[in-house]
């Protein structure tokens, strides 16, 4: 044990602050050609007509790629877990994002690629865009997804995340007050000083060495395999320096694209994002519409909860279902609720796709949870601390998915906040243990769940 | 493409190379400029760098104080209120390093949000511009020249240090941005108070109907908001900079009466 | 056009309206200025131009004719860092290190400049770079401490020499 507790050096640090640790960009090649996207400029059209001949003719332009150029256009993210596809790498016929990537242009220079991008002819025929999750389930919304407005793809072909337990109906009929709330956090740009990169490098012997800032680096490799139809031992995948990523780089964004332009220009191919692409195209923390409504008792037990989850997922699916699992999940958050009614939906609209960062999915269910625990507290007039402390989940106490807790911390935890933040509890709540419920702490409606058996 | 790059090595040369200033871009410290050259939102054909032009100096002779145009903002940190705060309020070190006052007076208004911080300063420290340009160079107050478009060459401001001065501005979430709602006010040697905000329109703008009731901070700072035409932007809501004007107004005129 | 680099001389073959970022990064191989956003606001290329920080991708090549430029291969190596870059080592001052050698040439500018250790101070000096990883404290506590001292331990105290067998400066 002598690392814990002990000063132990980064060992990059020294590159770090040296200048000498190499990211992406740094990397130097020979005979290298920079990239530029062609991004759709609207929310939501038809993509009508499209001529790449003017810019593949352009003096310098080394390839234009687009979704002719790919093996496997269109590959999930998860389809590992059973999530079918829906995203194409580059667009076809449509366009379903403002950024959303049409066409690269490989050239000697920047300037050459970017005046290659000006040169693709391309006409769109706009569409009706949708961006609020709300109005995706009304007859008369805009449709913008193939599989309809919403993800209909969970276990079984449901049209969403359910949970079902307890009997909802009668903790309703036994509340004293029903407390309701709606939370709305907003999307988040991950924000990485390093932008999207990839430099990809075509090998004498046939492969492909890719450097990447990925944070998943085997998935990435899976992906671009997939896309690229070549076996992995075609690809070499440096990785491992990622100039910050916060989830924003699991999504393969640059690799497969700079990949099939480094093969088809047989010269390697570096693609950087601007600040501005990153900001428009690169994926988001999803905004959520959460509606939580409580069957309360006056003296502070929560006896049963209906929630609503609409996950803002964006054009495409990418990770979302994963997301809005992690929802029916965490709904309760660290408290004991027996009597349940949960729908989550994954919901499409006309943004840029949304994707995982910094604990996906539980930081935005988490701070509806909490919100409204302190909401409950106020409008019963009650300590926060107690509301917690009393609907606590305790040993053998069971989670909205039938998991039963083994060693639960909320307890504890709520006594360490109480104790930082300099308040005092009163006796029975100051003394309060993670033991299995007992005397007073089982009241007749946390009995049932107790008993709860399997998954 | 290749650009006209022109290096004038004085004011005389600036002049002569602007011209009537049609088809060229002037660059001083670059904040600006290079960005739109970066994200190729402009291509210019010719560009007139005015780093070596001799156009960098802050003069005081008796209570006149005279700025030239590639001052950099960070050489006003010591001036007094507004100006001073208002300077050092921009940026960080290294843009206040780079970025003029020239640059910065000139900036032309986006489409997104409103720039130019230095512009409500030096309204209400009633400046004169110097500039050059179609019909040669001429003198004029800031206001004149700023409703003039932009199509002129700045070469130098000056205006009379006043009795009291005083800058209120929202915080900025990071230095990058533009500020959203900045008010200044200063009080000159005759007595006249005078109050200008930038943020509130797409140039600087002067707050008469405040200063008409200046006397009274709280009323002067709800007279405000019949000078201005708020909008909506990347920065701040109409709403918002409608709520929090009256205030920034109340704090300047409180503080000029503290300073009297 | 001929610029002075840490201290040595290089002929620029790019327009003079080329930023010194590119002109840094993409003809000399100085790499350690970062290519952010390009616009002025993450400070990841900043250099010291006669000693003052400057935004690289804002500065036109032409106009750093003449003048010295310093960007942080400049102030230390590895084999000699200086007393800000052991400081930042000391004060795991860098998570990711993408914006690091940008926040080590502005602390350098501040520190050589007179700077005081307030954190206030401090935060004004380095306001204009971001950083996504640390959350900025142990920074300003890493700059603040590089004011009063020139020399930091950068070892570990507890552990067995041996057992780190990582070298520094690993990149890929």
């Amino acid at each position: 044990m002598k690392a814990v507790g002990a000063r132990l050096p980064r060992y990059d640090a020294m590159g770090h602050v040296t200048g000498t640790t190499q990211f992406v960009d740094d990397v130097r090649v020979p005979r290298m050609l920079w990239a530029k996207m062609l991004r759709s400029p609207h929310h939501h059209a038809a993509i009508t007509r499209m001529d790449t001949s003017r810019a593949e003719a352009m003096p310098g332009v080394r390839a234009v790629i687009t979704w002719e150029d790919v093996p496997l256009l269109t590959y999930g993210h998860l389809e590992a877990l059973g999530i079918p596809a829906d995203e194409p790498l580059l667009a076809k016929d449509e366009v379903r994002y403002k950024g959303q990537p049409i066409a690269l242009v490989a050239a000697e220079d920047v300037d050459t690629a970017m005046a290659g991008v000006d040169a693709i002819d391309i006409e769109y025929s706009e569409r009706p865009a949708l961006f609020d999750v709300r109005k995706a389930f009304d007859s008369d919304s805009a449709q913008i997804h193939p599989w309809g407005n919403w993800y209909p793809h969970f276990e079984g072909e449901m049209d969403r995340r359910k949970i079902r337990k307890g009997d909802i109906d009668e903790a309703f009929e036994q509340a004293d007050k029903i407390i309701s709330g709606v939370y709305r956090p907003a999307a988040i740009e991950h924000v990485p000083v390093e932008t999207q990169v990839c430099l990809a490098v075509p090998e004498s012997d046939g492969r492909l060495t890719i450097y990447s800032c990925t944070q998943a680096l085997y998935f990435t490799m899976g992906v671009i395999a997939a896309h690229l139809q070549v076996p992995l031992n075609k690809l070499k995948v440096v990785g491992g320096t990622v100039g910050g990523g916060f989830g924003g780089k699991v999504d393969t964004a640059s690799d497969t694209v700079s990949a099939l332009a480094a093969m088809k220009a047989g010269r390697p191919v570096k693609w950087r994002w601007t600040r501005e692409e990153e900001f428009l195209a690169s994926s988001t923390r999803a905004p959520w519409h959460m509606e939580i409504i409580d069957a309360v008792t006056d003296n502070g037990w929560i006896l049963g909860r209906k929630m609503l989850t609409l996950h803002d997922s964006g054009a495409y699916a990418r990770f979302s279902p994963y997301g809005v699992t992690k929802h029916s999940f965490h709904h309760t958050g660290a408290y004991t609720i027996p009597n349940l009614h949960f729908d989550g939906y994954v919901v499409f609209t006309n943004r840029v796709p949304t994707t995982a960062m910094r604990g996906f999915g539980v930081t935005s269910i988490s701070f509806a949870v909490e919100t409204h625990m302190s909401r409950v507290a106020n409008e019963l007039g009650m300590d926060p601390y107690e509301v917690r402390l009393l609907n606590a989940n305790r040993i053998n106490d069971t989670s909205p998915n039938r998991i039963r807790y083994t060693d639960p911390s909320t307890v504890d935890v709520l006594q360490s906040l109480a104790g930082a933040e300099g308040v005092q509890l009163e006796g029975a709540y100051a003394g309060m243990t993670r033991d299995p419920r007992s005397g007073d702490l089982l009241p007749d409606h946390l009995v049932g769940q107790l008993k709860t058996e399997g998954h | 493409m290749d650009i006209d790059v022109r290096i004038p090595d004085s004011s005389r040369a600036a002049a002569a190379d602007f011209g009537d200033g049609s088809g060229v871009s002037v660059m001083a410290g670059g904040t600006i400029m290079m960005n739109l050259l970066n994200s190729y939102r402009a291509q210019p054909s010719k560009v007139l760098l005015l780093h070596k032009a001799g156009l960098s100096y802050v003069n005081q002779d008796g209570s006149t104080v005279t700025i030239g145009a590639t001052t950099p903002l960070a050489d006003l940190a010591g001036l007094p209120a507004p100006l001073g705060p208002c300077a050092a309020n921009i940026g960080d070190p290294a843009i206040r390093g780079q970025g003029t006052v020239g640059g910065n007076l000139c900036a032309i208004a986006s489409e997104e949000f409103p720039v130019g911080d230095l512009q409500g300063a030096l309204l209400a420290l009633g400046a004169t511009v110097r500039s050059t340009g179609e019909g040669g160079e001429r003198t004029e107050g800031l206001a004149e020249f700023l409703s003039s478009g932009g199509s002129r060459l700045l070469l130098e401001v000056s205006f009379q240090l006043p009795a009291a001065g005083a800058f209120e501005a929202l915080r900025r979430p990071h230095t990058k941005h533009f500020t959203p709602l900045a008010v200044s006010g200063a009080l000159a040697s005759d007595g006249e108070v005078r109050l200008a905000a930038t943020g509130a329109a797409s140039t600087g703008v002067r707050l008469s109907s405040a200063e008409a009731a200046a006397n009274d901070p709280s009323e002067a700072g709800q007279a405000a908001l019949e000078d201005v035409t708020l909008a909506d932007d990347a920065l701040a809501s109409a709403w918002y900079r409608g709520r929090t004007l009256p205030t920034l107004v109340e704090r300047v005129l409180t503080q000029l009466k503290e300073q009297a | 056009m001929r610029i002075e680099v840490n201290g040595a001389g290089h002929n620029v073959t790019s327009p003079p309206l080329a930023s010194l970022l590119t002109v840094l990064r993409e003809e000399m191989d100085v790499t350690s200025v970062k290519a952010g956003c390009e616009s002025g606001g993450c400070g990841a290329c900043t250099v010291l131009i006669d000693g003052q920080p400057r935004r690289s991708c804002l500065t036109p090549v032409v106009t750093a004719v003449g003048s010295e430029v310093t960007t942080v291969e400049g102030l230390g190596t590895p084999d000699s860092p200086s007393a800000i870059q052991q400081s930042f080592i000391h004060h795991y001052a860098m998570q990711c290190g993408f914006c690091t050698p940008g926040l080590v040439v502005a602390a350098t500018a501040y520190v050589n400049g007179g700077g005081s250790d307030d954190l206030d101070s401090v935060a004004e000096a380095i306001s204009g770079h971001v950083c996504r990883c640390t959350g900025y404290n142990k920074i300003l506590e890493a700059v603040a401490a590089a004011v009063k001292s020139s020399e930091f331990d950068l070892s570990s105290t507890a552990v067995d020499k041996n057992t780190v067998v990582i070298k520094t400066g690993g990149a890929v």
